[in-house]
């Protein structure tokens, strides 16, 4: 078939205006802000490194950077746990798979607002089903609008609950997709269930984990929205992350280049919390 | 295995996947079921199973929220635009790296990747004002644009994996018969490759209705969404009518999980093509 380079160009041309118009070029004009001052109404002026000098010295800066950095951890690795954990439970055979299936899904539907109404209602002091469950047991309630700590535990369940259906039908998919006649080797060779995972499910399965593990990071690092909706931040600006400290400083201190600088840091730092599995990853390419 | 271990494997497995239903589905049951209960059921504990379903919360909902109705009619609008524009998008794509090999298309296929490592909330401040300048703060289509650029990279990726799965000789033979590329690609391959479109409308529709970030930043009231104005609720909630608020997420979530569930089988094909071979 005769082909041209305009086609070609043509058929590519939609999805790169978007992706270039939308993230490209913003993310260039990023770079030059992040040296600038800049506020609204006032022409900018080039201030070198200053921005990002500013943004490291600021203790809430680091104290958003710690909040995400312990959240993301926590929560892709729950959410690892759980996933395979879940995965090889579905895969040794359940009754009504599809159904479950289903019901395992459902959180991925739900918005971050309404899970956030969701879970603010069952942990409610007074009137949630969870908190008096813990009452009855005996056990303290989860006082997520008072302590930073228990604010951010609440934000990493939020966040658990809502992703683990998307970690979980990768590491389903992938499970799934090894051979069956490998299990029968190993159980012909006499191995334990436990040795056959050990030595057979997750040597396979390693390169779909470390997928799931990357996609997951990058993306929990954006993390903003139930931060949002449940703490705000609060109480003073304990339980920030770095989306929400960007927020504040362009949207509502009009700092642009600050906030510039730390657009920047943000993906260098969620490049850097992905750096150990990106590493793996590419060893497990070479190796195969 | 003997009886009493399998008995016992047998046990642990049904006790798992309790767990797993409990987890997954309790929070949901809870909030929709509170919709439709009357005031003093919503918190009775242990949960009543059995009540009087009342629609109360709901009409309290119109009369108190009518800007909750008009902002679903958005989301819809968004929804819909946002899913025409990244599917066409990635189709076009898809096509194109399915069947053309070139490295500097091998490049600019790993550059969609890439650009995506880049967070929404950073290229939010650059757009601000630009969007302001061009009139498009505000405007269904700007969010809809959003929406769809942050698919558009997994919808190639999972576009391509499909067309793929077909074969080239049909392009051929519809070349013979003297269609152009666009002709094949409309007539021929858009039919064979629907189930991949349907799987990332499937991510872009879930996407779209749910978002929160971006039509916080781009919208005020002519384009607010559903899970801004359900946010405004919770931030105004005086503690009194929560059955308004349990309406409220109720009408917000039961249509895109219905879509889901009907959906499930091409998000979880979509899923495996787009992570595994993307």
């Amino acid at each position: 078939m005769r082909e041209t380079l305009a086609t070609r160009l043509a058929l590519i041309a939609p999805a790169h205006a978007l992706v270039g118009g939308v993230i490209l070029l913003p993310a260039c004009y990023l770079v030059w802000l992040s040296f600038q001052q800049s506020t609204f109404g006032v022409q900018a002026t080039f201030v070198g490194f200053a921005n990002y000098a500013r943004v490291l010295a600021d203790g809430y800066f680091w104290r958003a950077m710690a909040n995400t950095a312990l959240v993301v951890l926590a929560v892709v690795h729950i959410e690892l746990l759980l996933g395979l954990a879940m995965a090889l439970l579905f895969a040794s055979g359940l009754p009504f798979r599809k159904v479950l299936l289903a019901a395992v899904l459902a959180p991925y539907a739900v918005s971050e607002v309404a899970a956030v109404v969701m879970w603010r209602t069952l942990f409610d002091a007074d009137v949630g089903h969870v908190a008096w469950l813990l009452k009855a047991l005996g056990l303290p309630t989860l006082e997520w609008a008072v302590s930073p700590t228990q604010g951010l535990a609440m934000v990493a369940l939020l966040s658990v609950w809502l992703h683990l259906p998307f970690t979980f039908m990768i590491l389903y998919a992938a499970r799934l997709a090894l051979p069956t006649d490998l299990y029968e080797a190993a159980r012909i060779d006499g191995a334990t269930g436990f040795q056959a995972f050990r030595r057979v499910t997750l040597p396979l399965l390693m390169p779909a984990i470390l997928i799931a593990a990357l996609f997951r990071l990058i993306f929990a690092f954006r993390l903003f929205g139930e931060v949002w909706l449940l703490t705000g931040g609060g109480p003073a600006r304990s339980t920030e992350v770095v989306a929400v400290y960007l927020y504040l400083e362009a949207f509502r201190y009009n700092a642009f280049g600050p906030a510039a600088a730390t657009g920047w840091l943000m993906v260098v730092a969620s490049l850097v919390l992905a750096a150990p599995y990106l590493w793996r990853l590419a060893r497990t390419h070479a190796e195969t | 295995m003997p009886k009493p271990r399998r008995l016992l494997v047998k046990a642990a497995k049904a006790l798992a996947v309790a767990a797993i239903l409990l987890w997954s589905l309790a929070p949901i049951v809870l909030i929709v079921s509170a919709a439709f209960k009357p005031e003093r059921d919503i918190f009775a504990v242990p949960p009543t199973l059995l009540f009087e379903p009342t629609l109360s919360h709901f009409g309290a909902l119109w009369r108190r929220w009518p800007e909750f109705f008009r902002a679903l009619g958005n989301s819809l609008v968004v929804t819909v635009l946002a899913t025409l524009i990244a599917v066409a998008a990635s189709a076009l794509a898809g096509y194109a790296y399915s069947r053309f090999r070139a490295p500097w298309l091998s490049a600019s296929a790993f550059w969609l990747i890439v650009v995506r490592l880049i967070p929404p909330i950073v290229v939010t401040l650059p757009l601000f004002p630009a969007v302001n300048y061009l009139g498009l703060q505000d405007t269904h289509i700007w969010l809809s644009i959003l929406y769809a650029t942050f698919f558009v990279s997994l919808g190639t990726f999972v576009m391509r994996a499909f067309i793929d799965q077909i074969p080239r000789e049909l392009d051929e033979a519809a070349s013979v018969d003297g269609a152009g590329r666009l002709t094949t690609l409309v007539r021929v391959i858009a039919p064979l490759a629907a189930q991949g479109m349907l799987a990332v409308s499937v991510f872009v529709i879930v996407f779209a209705w749910n978002e929160f970030l971006f039509a916080f930043i781009f919208t005020s009231t002519r384009a607010r969404t559903a899970p801004l104005v359900l946010a405004d609720m919770v931030g105004n909630f005086d503690g009194v009518e929560w059955g308004t608020l349990f309406a409220a997420a109720t009408v917000q979530l039961l249509p895109v999980l219905a879509f889901v569930w009907l959906t499930q089988r091409y998000l979880v094909a979509g899923l495996t093509a787009g992570a595994t071979k993307g």
